[in-house]
């Protein structure tokens, strides 16, 4: 064993705690992030097999049969909303989509698709206001039965 | 990368999931950790068979280990014959007997940055390969369902407990750091008082 006044391990032994340290603060910060952004900002998720209303959720490494099973839209729908054909595009993400057919447009795919699917929800069911309750009447007090003569 | 993979899951589904996992299991820095969480979230959506990725995920990622625990095995002999005499090395075998089977399992799904070397370490310090693998298997089941499992529960919202889970994980590491090297000071302290009674 190296003798204890190593000036090596002295380094070794600074080095560690800082280290220890710092990932502490910065990936504890990050992490207090997420959860701080997970606790407020999401409505909740659907059940399994309700069917997701939330666009916003759509990313760019998503292909069109997997959004069309996840929002339950026609694959036609949105290959029709794109203007390409299904084939050759099925496994492609929508940033390859985006790439090959709008190079120009950057994020157009993403957004076709997003207004192909809100179109396609049906719209949401007003919800009737409750007839209002008439107020509690006294009642009228009771009267008297007169006694049954033989 | 997380993207692309990700794409690639949705396309090929389960059995891509368990090369992945394989590939990740012998030590190349993927992603898995994220694909695991995204794999449950799919699972919830039907677009995977939770059952068959999670068997297919497990026997994977513990193959993966085990060749990479081959690979500090046979490396044994070569790093023997250069370090065998020191006794740091004796130590550190010493020390793995003990905190191995512990090291092993927290390191599949807590810590899994320091997976690589612990399997590595395992193979080259003797560390009987029956255990290893019991270890294994355990913490493997523990990350496939316990991860799997957050992203079926949370689905959709499942790139928020993965971005809390990874960070999670760097946290806990640091934390495991700073134990180390505040040990380290103490076991100093207590040698500079012996030798100066």
């Amino acid at each position: 064993m190296s003798k204890p006044e190593n000036p090596k391990q002295r380094i070794f032994i600074i080095a560690s705690t800082i280290l220890g340290c710092l990932l502490i603060f910065f990936f504890g910060l990050r992490a207090f992030h997420a959860f701080m952004k997970f606790k407020g900002h999401r409505p909740p998720q659907p059940a399994p097999g309700q069917i997701e209303t939330d666009v916003e959720l759509i990313r760019e490494w998503m292909t069109i049969p997997f959004i069309a099973r996840m929002y339950y839209v026609p694959e036609k729908v949105l290959y029709d909303a794109l203007d390409i054909p299904p084939r050759e595009n099925r496994d492609k993400s929508l940033e390859e989509i985006n790439k090959e057919y709008f190079p120009e447009t950057n994020g157009l795919a993403m957004q076709l698709v997003k207004a192909a699917i809100l179109a396609h929800q049906p719209p949401p069911t007003a919800v009737l206001p409750l007839t209002p309750i008439p107020p509690l009447t006294p009642l009228p007090p009771l009267t008297p039965v007169p006694p049954v003569t033989p | 990368m997380d993207e692309f993979l990700l794409t690639q899951v949705i396309n090929y589904g389960a059995p891509l999931l368990g090369i992945i996992v394989f590939v990740g299991g012998l030590g190349v820095p993927l992603p898995c950790t994220v694909i695991v969480i995204a794999a449950g979230a799919f699972a919830r959506q039907d677009i995977l068979s939770w059952e068959a990725a999670a068997l297919i995920s497990i026997v994977s990622v513990v193959i993966g280990d085990s060749i990479s625990y081959s690979f500090g095995y046979y490396s044994r002999d070569k790093v023997l014959s250069r370090f065998s005499s020191s006794p740091q090395w004796a130590k550190a075998e010493e020390s793995f007997r003990k905190w191995g089977p512990l090291s092993i399992f927290f390191s599949r799904f807590l810590v899994t940055a320091i997976a690589l070397p612990v399997n590595l370490l395992s193979g080259t310090t003797g560390f009987p390969f029956r255990k290893f693998f019991l270890y294994d298997l355990f913490g493997e089941i523990v990350w496939i369902f316990g991860y799997g499992g957050l992203g079926y529960l949370f689905g959709s919202q499942w790139e928020l407990v993965s971005e809390f889970m990874g960070n999670f994980g760097g946290a806990v590491l640091g934390v495991i750091i700073f134990i180390f090297g505040i040990k380290q000071a103490w076991n100093w302290q207590e040698k500079k008082k012996m030798l100066s009674m």
